[in-house]
């Protein structure tokens, strides 16, 4: 059946999820060297009516399947020439709802090894984004004025970065533990002045730390209470007293014969199925 | 046997079970029931997995029917449980010759008969005369020497009887031979026969004669001599069908003298019937002597003469009684699956029949007994009595006539008399083989007795190969060496008795001399019987060297491994000289600690794998000193494997020694840690969570030393870097330690919080750990680097309470719940049970030092066959474990050769599908838990990884395996193990030496779509490939400490780097294989779904590209652009990127 290779034109392709949207192609290389190209597909960043998105309406470029060698840092570089770039951010996959970006410590939360990811470009100026979905390419992610790091290049720098500074590490500990300790302090505080007040309904909280503790309520303490009375209740209870507690304790134990023969039945079938019975 | 009321009861039941089955199928009522019931049993062979059994709560409870109870009950009595019954039941119905085959055996056997009286006569002639005999035959014997008295001519048969198993109805198949006697008439035979071989050149030539007629008739599909039992002067004619039933049946033709031709006080032990004049051409010694007695030449001619009556007697005690047969049929899967049954002076079929016979008549078996009880008695019998010391006899009568079984006892190894009281029916039985059947049984016993419920496939259905049941072999190779060393062991009288046979002659003073010098390091010394060969009839019989080689088998003790030392007694005693002669110039003077000066023997061997191979040693210097056989012609099977496991350069040791090393490294550090001072909590527990800290690190880390220029220093870091124009620096995996802090309330209580505090412990271990010790260290968020006499280890300071932080889930209620998330799991994994498993298997080690050689051998060829990735390391080291813990029906390795070829059998056989691996560390687990687990295992088998593996501490998750292998891939190593199993084998088992070891380690390479190249420069383990590159480059070591204290370049591994990228950016297309020991090549496989059309989708771009096929846009993988990322990602590491496209399509 004949193919044809083509950037996806920009009409709706059939059987696509609406809204329907439009992805035009952007051919992307690594180096002139490199013969075929991946391409990045790209949109307008644009959300459904009424929910909210960290990225600018108009301003971002939402870009899908930028290979893993392209960094933030090249990917600003190429989209330039469409206008001024402000931010470039690269993710693994695409944002689904309004999260709050939290900055990410490098020492307790280093950077995954990338794949292929999507990106969201923010440019200064709406006509950046236009300016980009008209791109042509190809891009050349590492050319000689501006080369990226590969293979052996890239491990050695990364070995490099990865060997720890203590006194960073040090000094975001301690950052870290004081606002944290100061966040519990003041949580204490405001319990220990609430402790024994009385709410707009005239309920009372009772905490831990009260003059008199109160069992923890967590799942496990619970279990344990219950297990406690059914034991207690069990050492009270006769065993094979009656006749028919002995009737029906004969009986469970027929059952469990039979049941063991129904699976030693099965078991045997199974491994005559798979000719198991042949000894040599 | 219990009360016999119960027993005659049950007599009508067991001859009957086919019928007891249906009844009891038969108790439902309605017919919904049964079918439904057959559904059950229908659906789970479709799938081939176990599904829970569900019974509804009716047909659990209904009351019983008397049918049923009985059936019950049998079981309960005959058998140890239903399980075992019915798989009883199935193996017999396996091995039992069906009706319609024994009618189609029995019309040949009638047009058999019919050609045998129909054979002309031929006039008689001298023995020595042997002109009339036709071209095309040759007589089937050994005529040496050629002279001898006596006439011969051809008569048909007096008399065609059927004898043995065939009759009884205790032949099992896939052999199935049928034992034909054929009467001589007794015209053929004169007085005096019994004497110098005579009957037995009568009997050949009356065999060449039939052979000759019957090979004529169209009836044959083939006709050819074999010895009867391997007995070089008993040659006998075997007959099988033309056509489509030549494999089922083979007649065996043997002639037999007329009854009581000859005088059985003839044939007594202590008689001679073979004379030195006429053997040797000179009378013994010239000085009168007496000849010497012939024993084993007068049991073979008293054998013929008792065919008939041993027949009559088994028949008169199996013949009615079912259970016997069964036990019977039994046995001989049992010693066919041990190998103890062929060749020469095996244990038959035939004599545990008498053996059954021999414990019904001294009332130990009974005939209302089940197949499984008389399984049971016997194998009892066997593993308390040792026949070589107290022989038995059938032998009922009080005759003074009759020899003492002292006679016997002088004469043979091992004695059981038949009822005559005159044969010995072990006659050819060596003292080792009856030895091995005694610990055989013994094993089986035990194995019974655990009631493990798994006993059956263990005992009957596992074959116990000798290089798979023996920890070393060792081959006799050629065997007309043993001529000259039955000439030099004096053994001329044996010579005579055997006709001349002397591998036979040879055997037993062989193994006797074996044994006595290895001594303690022994548990068990077997030997193989030589081959029953069979031969054309036009052929000459096979030369006694043609028999292939003779193969030993030793069974270690492993504590006897550890001494290189032979003790002999002082000096100045009388046995001193007995010692000096039995070790020759080995043995020397030695004054030792406690003063005394004694002889002794010191064997050079200073590292473990050398200590392993002593009886190597031992065994070529005894063969050589005292029998003549030079070292060239013995191929010892010891230690072949050792090479894939020895470090670069160390051919003197498997690692063991390295090993141990790098734990007595650890064991300082871990002083160090309980005794800093300093930290705000002190050190409560330090335990070892790294396969060298378990002893199963396939190559064990050697001390680093640096050498500077190889590296770029980072000072203000105090660390290495590697540079880019230097080749890759060595491969130096930190080896995790974890670090238990003593409990406190002042932890906070918030997961951010914690990995917080921890980082201020790890900054504060390495600040301290310098300051106090003076160690080179490096702290992180999650663990603190440690340079330890160039061990560097890496310390996680671990908080008992953080997985529980990490599961805790508030409700809406303000209840707190505790949910195991990912992390949780993660962290219980790395900080818990992974220090609890390398304790456990530290410990294996210590209890059986073949462990590390076994699993590290294992983990190499898993590797090897680039799967490497898919099995943790953990899962491997368990079922290596397995091998030590659950051996049965083996012992526990002694040697890392028998270990693997064992842990390729267990991959390669064992039913992951429906059952877990039970490795009871420790002996934790009680048999009702390990039931239970199985219980539980089957209900939730669908939500269990493939491959399950259960520990006393990990009874329902198998964590080890939870993130792979996929079916696919442990479907590949269990099809790769398949292979590799009979190929290794056959190798170690050819006498000539096992050739290329390397060959199974070998990773099949055209499977793969895509083969990426990785240059040597760059991979730091190059030279732990399977086939060691002759050269490597240098790795920045020094081989003396340098002057350089800088912490070295950890865990850079450029391969793995490389492999992590291309999982990541490319895991949904493709499947990425390497051996991370030194491969040069990475197997790429393209997923098959990956290569589906998919319409687009945002969440699905990755590597993939819009094509517009039969007018309807899809995404596909963009795979030139892939092939060249391959390229791109792994700039420097990769050389070439071989696309083979002719594997697939877009």
């Amino acid at each position: 059946e004949p193919m044809e290779r083509r950037p996806l034109p920009p009409h709706d392709p059939p059987g696509h999820p609406s809204p329907p949207i439009s992805f035009p192609a952007i051919p992307i290389k690594f180096s002139e060297k490199q013969q075929a190209s991946h391409y990045l597909y790209v949109r307008a960043h644009g959300v459904r009516q009424g929910t909210k998105s960290t990225w600018p309406q108009k301003r971002t470029l939402f870009v899908l399947n930028v290979p893993p060698y392209c960094t933030e840092e090249s990917l600003s570089r190429l989209l330039s020439s469409c206008g001024l770039v402000q931010s470039v951010e690269l993710q693994e996959k695409p944002d689904l709802a309004e999260s709050p970006k939290e900055s990410r410590s490098k020492f307790f939360h280093p950077k995954p090894v990338p794949g292929f990811q999507v990106a969201y470009v923010v440019f200064q100026k709406p006509s950046g984004v236009s300016a980009a979905l008209a791109l042509k390419g190809p891009l050349l992610v590492s050319t000689e004025s501006h080369p990226v790091k590969s293979g052996i290049h890239k491990w050695i720098s990364d070995y490099a970065d990865s060997v720890p500074d203590p006194e960073a590490l040090r000094v975001e500990v301690d950052t870290f533990m004081e606002a944290y300790d100061q966040k519990i302090a003041e949580e204490e505080a405001k319990a220990k002045e609430e402790e024994g007040v009385p709410d707009e309904e005239g309920w009372v909280k009772v905490t831990r730390r009260g003059r008199r503790p109160v069992l923890p309520r967590t799942e496990a303490a619970s279990l344990r209470v219950l297990e406690r009375e059914r034991r207690k209740r069990a050492r009270k209870e006769l065993l094979n007293f009656y006749a028919w507690q002995h009737r029906e304790s004969k009986m469970e134990h027929l059952a469990q014969l039979r049941k063991k023969f129904e699976e030693d039945k099965q078991r045997i079938e199974l491994l005559r199925a798979q000719r198991k019975f042949r000894p040599y | 046997m219990g009360p016999a009321p119960t027993g005659e009861q049950l007599c009508g039941a067991i001859g009957e079970p086919e019928v007891m089955e249906p009844a009891l199928e038969g108790t439902g009522k309605e017919g919904k029931k049964a079918s439904s019931r057959k559904r059950t049993l229908a659906e789970p062979p479709a799938k081939g997995l176990l599904q829970p059994v569900k019974l509804s709560r009716a047909e659990l409870y209904k009351e019983p029917t008397n049918e049923e109870l009985n059936h019950l009950r049998e079981t309960e009595i005959l058998f140890h449980s239903s399980l075992l019954r019915l798989q009883v039941e199935e193996l017999l119905k396996e091995v039992r010759l069906s009706e319609k085959k024994k009618d189609r055996i029995d019309a040949f056997l009638r047009e058999v008969n019919q050609r045998v009286v129909r054979v002309p006569s031929v006039p008689e002639t001298e023995l020595t005369d042997q002109a009339w005999l036709p071209a095309g035959v040759r007589v089937p014997l050994h005529q040496v020497p050629y002279a001898v008295k006596g006439c011969f001519r051809f008569l048909p048969p007096a008399q065609v009887t059927v004898v043995g198993s065939y009759l009884l109805g205790t032949c099992i198949r896939p052999d199935i031979n049928v034992d034909v006697a054929l009467t001589m008439p007794r015209e053929i035979l004169q007085d005096k026969d019994g004497l110098n071989q005579r009957y037995f050149r009568k009997r050949a030539l009356y065999l060449a004669h039939l052979a000759h007629h019957l090979a004529q008739d169209p009836l044959f599909g083939s006709v050819c001599f074999s010895y009867t039992n391997g007995c070089h002067l008993k040659p006998s004619l075997l007959l099988r069908p033309r056509g489509k039933d030549e494999r089922l049946v083979t007649v065996r033709l043997h002639p037999c003298p007329p009854p009581d031709f000859f005088r059985p006080c003839r044939l007594l032990p202590t008689k001679n019937n073979v004379r030195s004049a006429w053997y040797r051409g000179q009378s013994p010694a010239g000085d009168g002597s007496p000849e010497p007695p012939t024993p084993h030449y007068n049991t073979w001619v008293l054998q013929d003469t008792a065919l008939e009556s041993h027949l009559q007697l088994l028949s008169t005690m199996l013949g009615s009684a079912q259970g016997l047969k069964d036990g019977v049929a039994l046995l001989k899967v049992w010693l066919r699956q041990r190998e103890l049954d062929k060749g020469q002076g095996g244990f038959t079929g035939f004599l545990v029949s008498m053996l059954v016979v021999f414990l019904v008549s001294t009332h130990k078996i009974h005939t209302t007994m089940s197949g499984y009880q008389v399984l049971r008695s016997v194998l009892q019998f066997l593993a308390t009595t040792d026949l070589t010391v107290n022989g038995i006899s059938l032998c009922l009568s009080s005759d003074p006539s009759l020899p003492a079984l002292a006679d016997f006892h002088q004469a043979f190894s091992v004695v059981f008399l038949d009822s005559s009281g005159r044969l010995n029916l072990c006659a050819d039985v060596t003292a080792s083989t009856y030895h091995q059947v005694q610990y055989e049984a013994r094993l089986s016993m035990t194995l019974l007795d655990s009631r493990a419920d798994d006993g059956f496939q263990l005992l009957l259905m596992t074959p116990k190969p000798m290089i798979r049941a023996f920890d070393h072999v060792l081959h006799l190779h050629p065997l007309s060496r043993l001529q000259a060393a039955c000439h030099r062991l004096k053994l001329w009288p044996e010579l005579q008795d055997n006709g001349g046979d002397y591998v036979s002659a040879a055997l037993g003073p062989l193994t006797t001399l074996l044994e006595q010098g290895l001594g303690t390091r022994l548990k068990l010394l077997a030997h193989s019987r030589p081959p029953v060969p069979e031969w054309g009839i036009s052929q000459d019989p096979p030369k006694h060297k043609d028999s292939g080689s003779l193969t030993l088998g030793l069974l270690l003790r492993p504590e006897g491994l550890t001494s290189v030392l032979e003790l002999g007694p002082e000096a100045d005693q009388p046995e001193a000289a007995k010692f000096r002669q039995f070790w020759g110039f080995r043995s020397e003077l030695r004054r030792f600690q406690d003063g005394a000066i004694r002889e002794a023997v010191v064997w050079e061997a200073a590292s473990m794998s050398q200590k392993r191979l002593i009886p190597h040693q031992v065994v070529t210097h005894l063969l050589a000193l005292h029998t003549d056989i030079p070292e060239t012609c013995v191929h010892y099977v010891g230690g072949p494997l050792d090479a894939l496991i020895q470090g670069l350069k160390q051919t003197s040791s498997t690692g063991e020694e390295a090993l141990a090393v790098a734990v007595c490294c650890y064991d300082d550090l871990s002083r160090l840690l309980w005794g800093l001072e300093g930290l705000p909590l002190t050190v409560s527990a330090v335990q070892g969570a790294h396969p060298v800290l378990r002893y199963t690190e396939v190559f064990p880390p050697t001390p680093v030393r640096p050498a500077s220029s190889f590296y770029e220093p980072l000072q203000e870091r105090s660390s290495l870097l590697p540079r880019l124009d230097k080749p890759c620096p060595a491969y130096v995996e930190p080896m995790t330690v974890v670090c238990h802090l003593e409990g406190s309330g002042q932890w906070p209580q918030d997961a951010e919080a914690v990995q917080r505090v921890r980082a201020a412990f790890q900054l504060r271990l390495a600040e301290l750990l310098t300051q106090q010790h003076g160690l080179q260290c490096r702290a992180t968020a999650t663990h603190t680097d440690v340079l330890k006499d160039g061990f560097v280890f890496r310390i996680r300071v671990a908080y008992q309470r953080e997985p529980q932080i990490l599961k805790e889930v508030q409700s809406p209620e303000g209840m707190i719940s505790l949910r195991d998330t990912p992390a949780s799991l993660h962290l219980e994994r790395d900080t818990r049970q992974l220090p609890l498993l390398t304790s456990a298997l530290h410990g294996l080690q210590q209890q059986h030092p073949a462990f590390s050689g076994v699993a590290r051998l294992a983990k190499r060829w898993v590797r090897a066959q680039l799967l490497g990735e898919d099995f943790t390391d953990e899962s491997l080291d368990l079922v290596a474990a397995a091998l030590f813990l659950h051996p049965e029906p083996f012992t526990p390795p002694s040697s890392p050769q028998v270990g693997f070829l064992r842990f390729l059998y267990l991959v390669s056989t064992f039913d992951w599908k429906n059952n877990p691996l039970i490795v009871n560390l420790n002996n934790e687990l009680t048999v009702e838990e390990q039931v239970e687990i199985r219980s539980g295992f089957l209900a939730a088998r669908t939500q269990l990884p493939v491959m399950v593996i259960v520990t006393p501490q990990d009874r329902k998750h198998s964590v080890w395996t939870q993130d792979g292998p996929s079916a696919q891939i442990l479907q590949q190593l269990v099809v790769l193990a398949a292979e590799a199993l009979p190929m290794l084998e056959k190798q170690l088992m050819d006498p000539r030496g096992p050739g290329d070891i390397r060959t199974v380690f070998r990773p099949p390479l055209d499977i793969y779509d895509v083969l990426i190249r990785l240059s040597p420069r760059h991979i730091p383990r190059h030279r732990q490939a399977v086939d060691s590159p002759a050269a490597s480059f240098c790795r920045g070591l020094l081989s003396q400490p340098g002057p350089s204290s800088l912490m070295p370049v950890l865990g850079y591994d450029p391969p793995q780097l490389y492999l992590m990228q291309l999982r990541e950016a490319f895991g949904d297309l493709a499947l990425f294989f390497y051996d991370q020991h030194g491969g040069e090549v990475i197997g790429v496989l393209w997923k098959p779904t990956s290569f589906q059309p998919q319409p687009f989708k945002a969440s699905s771009t990755k590597g993939r590209m819009v094509m517009s096929r039969g007018g309807e846009l899809v995404m596909v993988p963009n795979v030139e652009a892939i092939l060249e990322d391959f390229a791109v990602l792994g700039e420097g590491l990769v050389q070439t990127v071989e696309a083979r496209s002719e594997r697939w399509t877009v």
